[in-house]
């Protein structure tokens, strides 16, 4: 893997597997650039009350 | 790439989320963050935790932006934040690659007239329940429903609306979500309204397969959730009660009706058309189900080359699986682009941090509302005022969710305009909170151990909720404890330690190699230690995938690659002897081939497997007819002619698994079963094949293989627990008795071949668990740091975690966490250096009587003897910061006192016992 | 005797006893509010003299648990 390559990425969506993935990358050396469709993240997780099995607030 | 941005009409630098402008804004529309369930204005938040805190104009619906008229936002907002004029600004980006994570759309079932969703307001989506179950929502968390207001005492959770379904819409795969979010809103909709609340669910089969998810299902039985297998007909309304009938087929074939007040439709996930559209721009394939076309043995890469996908547009999946893939794609992006690496980065901006000793404290306390979680029990403005009246405590507010970020924001403002330099938080606890709380401090450049928290919710609010007066007498008296402590806690200095940046990948199976390849290809040198004399672990007892590929032929090329792999150095007929150190730097003991070696490594990769469960029932062991899963796929895999010969052949369901001994659902056996039969019929159309079964769990997309073996004519029987199936020999035939489940009679099936799809037992590996201070759970399978955030990581620092260790589960979804332990790991290799607590004990050399009592008891060897050379305190006891783990024990017991424990001094809880009594 | 209420003062280990309080919240269930939690980083950490003076203030009871 010698080819020129551009050091950031681009993620689609800001729900939770977008952030997860996106914190992963800037964390390992990454520039990363987070879109998202809705004027705030957190998709559709953000709108759950409880989850299983901690019944932790999903927010 | 192209992005478009579009307008917001606020000015993100100018505005101050102040809410004056959401105040007067005259436009009233349906709240789509509640699904409608509430009013909203045009301009708005869609939640008070919004990241960012920013009001956004919806143009579709302001006065101002469609007719020009009002402006109202614009005359009040006190920053001048608003822009009518902003534009669509279309912005090109250059970046290597690119991670899909776009999700998925709630089912829309309007357009199923038999469920009248569109015209009954008390028929409501999943979705839109958990908005009413939410303290947030629209009834503030008052179980009630829409028409009437009325809390309902009788719900209905339907199952499968839009996913399993190729009749009513064209979604024919099994959303895999909706059976435990049922079970769940269920068993917190009965919290919610007590015990006598009626909950029912109907069914067709209930997929619990993820970890924990079966015991959570039997729990929810106990607690008197019902379970109807069957497809409702028709939901129609009684009268104008506001009340419904359903219509259904029982299990004996008899139409039944019931009356429920409240019905949720379990709605599947699916793409929207917007998602194919952006797929088709990006040139990237679908599967017929419109979600990414991915391999197996590549689950995250899309068909274009440096596009990576994850969360449910990859597949219909829950939050766990979603995070796990996350990390493999941010695995998978980063190993694309590895030579670029810290190209584009900075480094962040450092707070500095103000002195703030032999300051007078002056301490500020904030008590969390945390929605209705404590304020709904404890009083929290009294709570508050209490707070005012204690010594030293200058400021004190009450929030309504203390971790937003928001509220971060502003306690971080407060503290610099108040100059607190102490901080307590009454909230929920430090255990999950204390972290966050921390970096708020940081932020607003106070010592982080400046900080103190007081648990007044789950030790308090959850625990008393039926008793809010000594709930909130609680509260003061802890509140009082913690700002006690608080006055006399110190700031404290962390060590920096170099992280060694080798990783070591204990198990050379499909989960560990890809782990292992993952590390190398991001740079790191990585160990694997196999403990067999040869890599591939169970995937070799594999023969084919469901996608037609040969297991044996994928695995032999990623061993290739392993072994060609300059950075990876494989460890054959190696264990682990011994394990010292502690995150960044490890040292381990491996043993094998006659000899020891130590290791230094900075992270542990944990993917030791599991194994196949050997049944003791129906007769396994008795005949050669009688085979495991894996033994039916050595003979498909050696051509034994067995199968060809064989005119029927049966499968039995769960042998193993779901039983009380072993509660838990192995998740892979349906598919694999189900996969079987399908290679069976092809092999010998005029098979008879069968598959006796408790629920049929092909989720997500695997739900098409089961209507494919439908189709080629696999007969499906249902057992129960009760009913389990018979196995006998009539001299030298071998027959399985079953009884049927529609007709309730016994059925004798003669068969050639029966396969037992027995259960994945964990490999129990206690002696890896205490190495690494890691725990098991009581199925014997490693407990991951969270159940949805952090399923690929353990609680204890530079340990991960993947495969069949964790949780039984297919290749491609092993992978896919391997690459998310990967991916995990390396955000800490790349972090070089890592800051040790700064809550460790610390020796006063002066009084130090060189006993040696800490010396012998530290289980952490963190003290040692200075030498009796050295020029400073010859000969005396001093402790190494890296290795104490602030446990206290040696503070304890040092018989002169020298010894402190920073964080947890004696002066500190004797301050707490002191103040547990109210003064005077 | 019966409005007798015994005021408990207990000492958690953070790693163990304390998260278990903690999940007892999570759980919902419900005990008497008598108890002060001190949370300390270790049972190790325990020192005669803590009890002690938790007596002394007054304590009906002191529990160790880690």
């Amino acid at each position: 893997m010698t080819k020129d390559v551009i050091g950031s990425v681009l993620v689609v969506g800001g729900g939770i597997a977008g952030m997860r993935s996106a914190l992963d990358l800037a964390n390992s050396g990454y520039y990363v650039y987070l879109l998202e469709k809705s004027p705030s993240i957190g998709g559709v997780m953000s709108q759950l009350d409880k989850t299983f099995p901690t019944n932790d607030c999903a927010m | 790439m192209e992005i478009v941005r579009h307008p917001r009409y606020v000015d993100e630098s100018k505005c101050i989320a102040c809410g004056a402008c959401y105040e007067k804004c005259p436009k009233k529309i349906p709240d789509t963050y509640n699904q409608g369930l509430a009013k909203r204005k045009a301009i708005y938040v869609e939640y008070a935790q919004a990241v960012p805190l920013k009001y956004r104009i919806d143009p579709d619906t302001c006065i101002y932006l469609q007719k020009k008229k009002c402006g109202a936002c614009k005359k009040l907002c006190p920053t001048g934040a608003i822009d009518f004029d902003m534009k669509e600004k279309i912005d090109t980006l250059n970046v290597g690659s690119v991670v899909l994570a776009p999700g998925f759309k709630p089912f829309d079932p309007s357009g199923f007239d038999t469920y009248n969703y569109a015209n009954l307001p008390n028929v409501m989506t999943a979705t839109e329940f958990e908005r009413i179950l939410s303290a947030s929502g629209p009834t503030t968390g008052h179980l009630i429903r829409m028409s009437d207001h009325k809390e309902p005492k009788k719900i209905a959770w339907l199952q499968c609306v839009g996913s399993r379904d190729i009749n009513r819409c064209d979604n024919p795969a099994c959303s895999s979500v909706c059976c435990m979010y049922a079970i769940k809103e269920a068993v917190i909709a009965k919290e919610h309204s007590g015990d006598d609340l009626d909950c029912a669910i109907f069914y067709m089969d209930m997929r619990t397969m993820g970890k924990e998810f079966e015991r959570f299902y039997e729990n929810a039985k106990k607690k008197g959730v019902r379970f109807i297998r069957c497809r409702v007909h028709s939901i129609v309304p009684v009268g104008d009660t506001g009340d419904m009938e359903l219509r259904y087929v029982t299990d004996d074939g008899q139409v039944t009706t019931e009356i429920f007040e409240q019905v949720v439709l379990s709605v599947g996930l699916q793409t929207p058309p917007e998602l194919v559209a952006l797929a088709d721009r990006l040139g990237i394939s679908l599967t017929k189900g419109n979600f990414c076309k991915t391999d197996p043995f590549e689950p995250v890469a899309t068909s274009r080359e440096g596009v990576y996908v994850c969360g449910a547009f990859q597949g219909p999946k829950d939050i766990p699986q979603s995070v796990i893939d996350a990390g493999a794609a941010a695995s998978a992006a980063g190993e694309f682009l590895s030579p670029a690496r810290n190209t584009l980065t900075r480094v962040p901006e450092i707070v500095p941090e103000t002195n703030v000793i032999n300051e007078r404290p002056r301490v500020g306390v904030f008590v969390c509302r945390c929605g209705v979680n404590i304020a709904g029990v404890v009083d929290v403005p009294a709570v508050a005022e209490y707070a005012r009246t204690l010594p030293y405590v200058e400021f004190v507010a009450d929030n309504l969710y203390s971790c937003s970020q928001d509220t971060q924001d502003i306690m971080a403002q407060t503290i610099r305009e108040q100059n607190l330099n102490r901080v307590v938080v009454a909230a929920c606890t430090p255990k999950t909170h204390e972290p966050l709380f921390q970096e708020t401090l940081i932020a607003a450049g106070l010592n982080k151990y400046l900080f103190e928290m007081a648990n007044i919710r789950n030790q308090d609010s959850w625990v008393h909720k039926n008793n809010p007066e000594l709930a909130t007498e609680k509260a003061m008296d802890l509140v009082r404890m913690a700002v006690s402590k608080a006055a006399l806690i110190q700031p404290l200095k962390e060590t920096a330690l170099n992280v060694n940046q080798a990783a070591l990948v204990i198990g050379g199976g499909v989960s560990g190699m890809n782990a292992a390849r993952s590390l190398s290809r991001q740079g790191y040198v990585t160990h694997i230690v196999e403990k067999s004399d040869t890599l591939g672990g169970q995937a070799r007892n594999l023969h084919t995938l469901p996608s037609g590929d040969k297991v044996a032929d994928r695995l032999e090329k990623l061993a290739a690659q392993i072994e060609a792999d300059e950075k990876i150095t494989v460890h054959l007929n190696t264990t682990l002897a011994g394990v010292e150190g502690f995150v960044g730097n490890f040292k381990t003991t491996l043993a094998g081939n006659g000899g020891e070696q130590v290791l230094e490594h900075g992270v542990a990769v944990i993917a030791t497997g599991g194994q196949e469960y050997k049944p003791a029932e129906y007769r396994y062991g008795e005949d050669p007819r009688i085979l495991t899963s894996l033994e039916l796929d050595r003979k498909l895999m050696d051509n034994d002619p067995a199968i060809e010969s064989a005119r029927s052949a049966v499968f039995i369901q769960c042998v193993g698994s779901r039983e009380p001994e072993r509660p838990y659902c192995s998740r892979i056996c349906c598919t694999h079963s189900v996969h079987n039969s399908i290679e069976l019929k092809r092999a010998n159309p005029d098979m008879n094949v069968f598959i006796l079964y408790r629920d049929v769990r092909t989720y997500g997309e695997k739900e098409y293989l089961y209507r494919e073996a439908r189709e080629l004519g696999v007969i499906f029987v249902r057992f129960d627990l009760e009913h389990k199936p018979e196995v006998r020999k009539d001299g030298d035939r071998l027959i399985v008795r079953v009884i049927d489940h529609v007709l309730g009679i016994p059925m004798d099936i003669e068969t050639d071949i029966l396969t037992l799809a027995s259960a994945i037992l964990p490999n129990r590996e206690e002696k890896l668990a205490r190495f690494f201070k890691v725990p098991l759970n009581e199925d014997g399978f490693f407990v991951e740091k969270h159940a949805k955030l952090g399923p690929s990581e353990f609680a204890t620092d530079g340990v991960f975690l993947c495969g069949l260790a964790h949780y039984p589960k297919p290749i491609d979804e092993s992978i896919a966490q391997a690459r998310a332990a990967a991916s995990r790991a390396i955000t800490l290799l790349a972090r070089e250096k890592i800051h040790t607590s700064g809550q460790v004990a610390e020796i006063n050399p002066s009084w130090c009587s060189q006993c040696g009592t800490c010396v012998s008891l530290c289980p952490y060897s963190a003290p040692t003897f200075r030498s009796p050379e050295e020029r400073f305190w010859p000969g005396k006891a001093e402790i190494n910061p890296a290795l104490c783990k602030g446990c206290g024990l040696c503070v304890a017991s040092c018989r002169s006192g020298a010894i402190h424990l920073k964080g947890f001094d004696n002066d500190q809880i004797f301050a707490q016992i002191f103040s547990m009594n109210e003064a005077g | 005797m019966s409005d007798w209420e015994p005021k408990i003062v207990s000492f958690l280990c953070n790693w163990c006893s304390y998260g278990a309080a903690d999940l007892a919240g999570v759980g919902r269930m419900e005990y008497p509010s008598n108890i002060r939690v001190i949370r300390i980083p270790c049972t190790g950490r325990m020192s005669p003299k803590f009890a002690l003076a938790a007596l002394r203030e007054g304590a009906d009871g002191v529990w160790v648990s880690g």
